[in-house]
């Protein structure tokens, strides 16, 4: 199993090291192009030139690969192919590539794969990693949501507090605003902000139906806990009896203590 | 005076179907443009040779340089441009797709029009979006226009074996709420045939939903709750809140057989999922339930 530590240690020498030879061989071009005129050399810098042009598109080859092996660990780690991801990641991640993309992507499914793997203090450390570097926005969205529920399995709930704001902050798409949706009321049962859990109450059950089954739900799982202790009865009753019908209540609770109780309780 | 109302067809399919065709488009004409600057230098080079001789300036690889990064880099901005228009129509497709999921249909429908109105870039996303124009087109009831959507796709456009399932799956739906019975039980017997070995448990599950319904609507109702005790585990894990559906089909099979405690549950459970207005709107045979059986009680805050 590839160390995370080294990991993260691995990636950010490599985009150092591509940064350098990225910035190297443009510069070296650029010196070609106009140096030949300025020295007088007719002709002789065009020989460098080619082969600075040669070592670009080499290693734009070979980034490629690294992105091509990659590409599959995702649905990979979704047929639960652990093991198999984690050789395609360790290559990918292995290959130096001139780009970042191919390197962050790597990274992402890394944590991804750690996620999975419910290793939630391993998968924090390569979110925080990719995040202190600049991606794309999608990129960066998905890590933070993924970020915010390892550190609300590990009950880091300051460091999830923070992630949470930084995602409220952000232009998300639907499913992204579901995924945050669900971490927010994990994160309410673990604060007791049981008013707030159930503010907005019809919109949170729209969003809820547009689910799939299991976090359906765990979602009307958290709100009727917060009925419950708002004194809101029917309305507990009435989201435990959907909860229910959708999912095994083992599966809803899974990891959850608190929707142990809800499900304990005979009415 | 007033002018007269625009005729204006709403969700013409004929017309969008026509419109919406790829139109091969050439981007070749800004490489070529900048093929001309470069041939242009080159000329002007050679001329400046005949005129001053070897001594004149620039050198010849440095010309050669600049020709060669004038094309390379018409090509790369022709490359970003075609790249955006992508990106551009995908996240119109993406944004269709959110209004169907939140069940905004008249945004959807807007569109949808819209989308279909010019060629679309790309073969796969113009089927993208005449699903989603088949979609809409079941949620207005024109039954009839979306089985011609659905057609179209399966007779025009080349899919993955699951989203061909996905599209036969909608077309029979269609076809059963536009009770054309016959084609149904075919288009059925079909998906049931062309199923896949290891086909996931979500399509077995829609594949489900459709016979359950199709069962009921033809008077059998005990074949519909035998399919329904068979697949209930799968219809629990991959339908989310349309499980409400199964279970207002179950209590309308439960009502036939005039069963009326287990029709009754069933009901609760239907509405407890779904609101019963929508169910009857979806399946028009659960009305018959309307008056028979109480709905499950919904608490004051979700009124």
């Amino acid at each position: 199993m590839l160390p995370v530590e080294t990991a993260i240690s691995r990636f950010r020498r490599d985009l150092a090291v591509s940064r350098f030879l990225r910035v190297a061989l443009m510069g070296s071009a650029v010196m070609c192009l106009i140096g030949g005129p300025l020295l007088g050399t007719h002709g002789d810098e065009a020989i460098p030139l080619a082969a600075i042009v040669a070592i670009w598109v080499l290693l734009s080859y070979r980034s490629m690969s690294a992105a091509r092996v990659a590409a599959d660990s995702p649905s990979l780690i979704a047929a639960g192919e652990f093991e198999l991801a984690e050789n395609h990641i360790a290559a990918a991640l292995r290959t130096f590539s001139l780009f970042r993309s191919a390197k962050l992507i790597g990274m992402h499914h890394l944590a991804l794969l750690r996620h999975a793997q419910r290793r939630w203090r391993e998968s924090t450390l390569l979110c925080q990693a990719l995040l202190a570097q600049r991606s794309a926005p999608a990129l960066a969205r998905s890590t933070l949501l993924m970020m915010t529920d390892s550190m609300l399995q590990m009950n880091d709930l300051a460091g999830a507090y923070a992630a949470l704001g930084r995602l409220c902050r952000q232009k998300l798409n639907l499913h992204e605003a579901l995924a945050l949706q669900q971490l927010q009321l994990d994160y309410g049962w673990r604060v007791g902000a049981w008013e707030q859990m159930l503010s907005g109450l019809g919109a949170k059950l729209q969003m809820s139906e547009l689910m799939p089954s299991v976090n359906a739900a765990r979602s009307q799982a958290y709100m009727a806990v917060a009925a419950l202790k708002t004194g809101r009865r029917d309305l507990a009753i009435w989201l435990r009896r959907r909860a229910e019908l959708m999912a095994d209540s083992q599966e809803i609770t899974a990891d959850r203590p608190i929707l142990r109780e809800l499900f304990a309780l005979a009415w | 005076m007033t002018l007269p109302a625009p005729e204006f067809p709403f969700l013409d399919v004929p017309t969008l179907l026509e419109t919406s065709q790829p139109v091969p488009r050439w981007g070749g004409w800004r490489l070529a443009g900048a093929g001309m600057v470069g041939a242009g230098v080159l000329v002007w080079f050679l001329i400046s040779q005949a005129i001053g001789g070897d001594a004149a300036e620039p050198s010849f690889s440095t010309l050669i340089s600049v020709v060669l990064g004038t094309i390379a880099g018409a090509w790369v901005f022709n490359g970003a441009l075609t790249s955006r228009e992508f990106r551009t129509q995908q996240r119109q497709i993406d944004a269709i797709q959110e209004l169907i999921q939140l069940h905004r249909w008249p945004e959807a429908a807007i569109q949808v029009q819209d989308f279909l109105s010019r060629p679309a870039r790309t073969a796969g996303a113009r089927g993208q979006a005449m699903l989603f124009l088949a979609m809409v087109l079941a949620r207005y009831h024109r039954f009839e226009e979306a089985i011609t959507v659905y057609d179209h796709i399966l007779d025009e456009l080349e899919m993955d074996d699951a989203a061909d399932h996905t599209v036969k799956l909608g077309r029979a739906m269609a076809m059963l709420r536009a009770d054309n019975l016959l084609d149904a039980d075919r288009a059925i017997a079909e998906l049931r045939r062309d199923m896949r070995t290891g086909a996931g448990g979500g399509e077995l599950a829609a594949l489900a939903l459709v016979e359950i319904y199709r069962d009921v609507k033809t008077g059998h109702p005990v074949e519909a709750l035998e399919m329904f005790d068979l697949r209930l585990a799968d219809l629990r894990r991959y339908l989310g809140h349309r499980l409400g559906d199964v279970w207002a089909l179950a209590a309308r099979a439960y009502d036939l057989l005039q069963r009326k405690p287990e029709a009754q549950a069933a009901f609760e459970n239907a509405t407890v999922l779904l609101p019963l207005p929508e169910l009857i709107r979806r399946y028009p045979e659960i009305a018959a339930l309307k008056d028979k059986l109480s709905p499950a009680p919904a608490p004051a805050e979700v009124l």
